[in-house]
């Protein structure tokens, strides 16, 4: 019995280990959110690079800073929660219009099915963060400060992602007779959600977007940045027609985070 | 130290103490919070029926972003595990999700003791027996439960 099952090698821990030591690597050169710096430090990556040259002459036109984030599978979600929160710090308004929906939002879940054993958890340190960013504790200084803290501290970074992962992965559920149609091949919601949004380190697409900025009633505008022709980047805002108070650069494979002028 | 991942773990025992599934049992062992020992009962009308498997299972600080690695300590004749215990199974790679706990990963492997996939084989002898000789899967299974009491 011993000889025969030793052809069977287990792979599936030999290719976890290979993925282990790459993610390790750009994690300890990369961090989960970057300081502010200017858009043309962009540049340095296209050096001699006609289109790209050209798109970000173009972007710098409507864009003064921008930040970056670890190219870990999660940055959409990453960036998308640090920029509103940002957001936040200095819009009382929205900040407890969207406090009161995130406290909310668990019960939502649970409704939907999910475990309310482990979203609690997550939710409660997704809460926690919220509420460290309250405008009306401190001043916009002092809390986008703590802020970039909390982003770069991968235990709260990471649930901070996980809790939106769930809340998109919820949307997808709710309306699953409309998501279905973005749906490519033959996976059903149930399995897309499963395989393709909850778990981390999945990159996103335009349907994560979709039902993220809807769930949480959120406008995002995208800059798309690749080799297409034009010399210009391209906007595109999700849900269309909402104002955006999120500004993403997206180029193939990765979102950064912008600041308009 | 107290750190996300450990806080989790604290609560997943917590929740496995109060709300105990059926045939499954795990504890994290005496002075590491971060290696658990387990305990899966063969489910009944099964050929594992009556069988009791150790398993481990080791967390890692990313744990619960990341699925721990789960092993058989028990010998276990099975298409979807490997000689060295190792476990193929989807949640525990590739569709793993934060929101599973050490609860659900012990129900969904002692549910794969009743439903093996033999499509995605860790035995390759298992799976051919289990797709091609019932018989034979059963009588080679029912030896590796009699081996579990001995263990």
């Amino acid at each position: 019995m011993e000889n025969e099952q030793n052809d069977n090698v287990n792979r599936d821990e030999l290719i976890m280990q290979q993925q282990r030591d790459i993610e390790r690597e750009i994690s300890d050169t990369i961090p989960l959110v970057s300081e502010k710096l200017p858009v043309n430090c962009l540049n340095a990556e296209y050096i001699g690079d006609a289109v790209f040259t050209s798109k970000i002459e173009d972007l710098s036109a409507k864009y003064s800073h921008l930040r970056r984030t670890r190219p870990d599978g999660n940055c959409f979600f990453r960036a998308f929660a640090y920029a509103y929160l940002e957001h936040l710090i200095s819009n009382k308004e929205d900040y407890d219009k969207f406090r009161q929906l995130g406290e909310n939002s668990k019960d939502k879940l649970v409704q939907l099915g999910f475990p309310s054993f482990t979203l609690e958890d997550f939710h409660e340190t997704f809460m926690e963060v919220v509420k460290r960013v309250d405008p009306s504790t401190s001043n916009p200084d002092i809390l986008s400060e703590q802020l970039h803290k909390i982003f770069n501290d991968q235990g709260y970074s990471d649930y901070v992602v996980v809790y939106l992962r769930l809340l998109t992965s919820g949307k997808l559920q709710e309306e699953a007779d409309f998501y279905q149609n973005f749906i490519e091949g033959n996976f059903t919601i149930e399995e897309f959600r499963h395989q393709e949004v909850e778990p981390m380190y999945k990159e996103s697409d335009h349907i994560h977007i979709i039902a993220l900025c809807s769930a949480l009633g959120v406008g995002v505008r995208v800059e798309y940045m690749d080799r297409g022709e034009g010399g210009t980047v391209k906007a595109h805002d999700f849900p269309e027609g909402q104002t955006p108070k999120v500004f993403l650069i997206y180029r193939p494979g990765h979102y950064d985070i912008l600041y308009p002028k | 130290m107290s750190t996300p991942a450990r806080r989790r773990l604290m609560r997943d025992f917590k929740r496995l103490q109060e709300d105990p599934p059926t045939g499954v049992s795990g504890a994290p062992t005496d002075n590491n919070i971060m290696i658990w020992n387990a305990v899966i009962f063969g489910p009944h009308d099964t050929p594992f029926e009556d069988g009791t498997f150790k398993l481990t299972i080791e967390f890692t600080e990313e744990y619960p972003n990341k699925p721990p690695t789960v092993r058989f300590v028990s010998k276990v004749f099975h298409p979807n595990v490997y000689a060295d215990g190792g476990i193929c199974l989807d949640i525990l790679q590739n569709r793993w999700s934060p929101t599973y706990d050490v609860s659900a990963i012990l129900t969904s492997i002692q549910s794969l003791l009743s439903d093996p996939n033999p499509n995605s084989p860790a035995n390759s002898t298992a799976a051919q027996l289990y797709k091609e000789n019932r018989r034979e899967y059963e009588k080679r299974v029912k030896a590796c439960v009699e081996q579990s009491f001995i263990d």
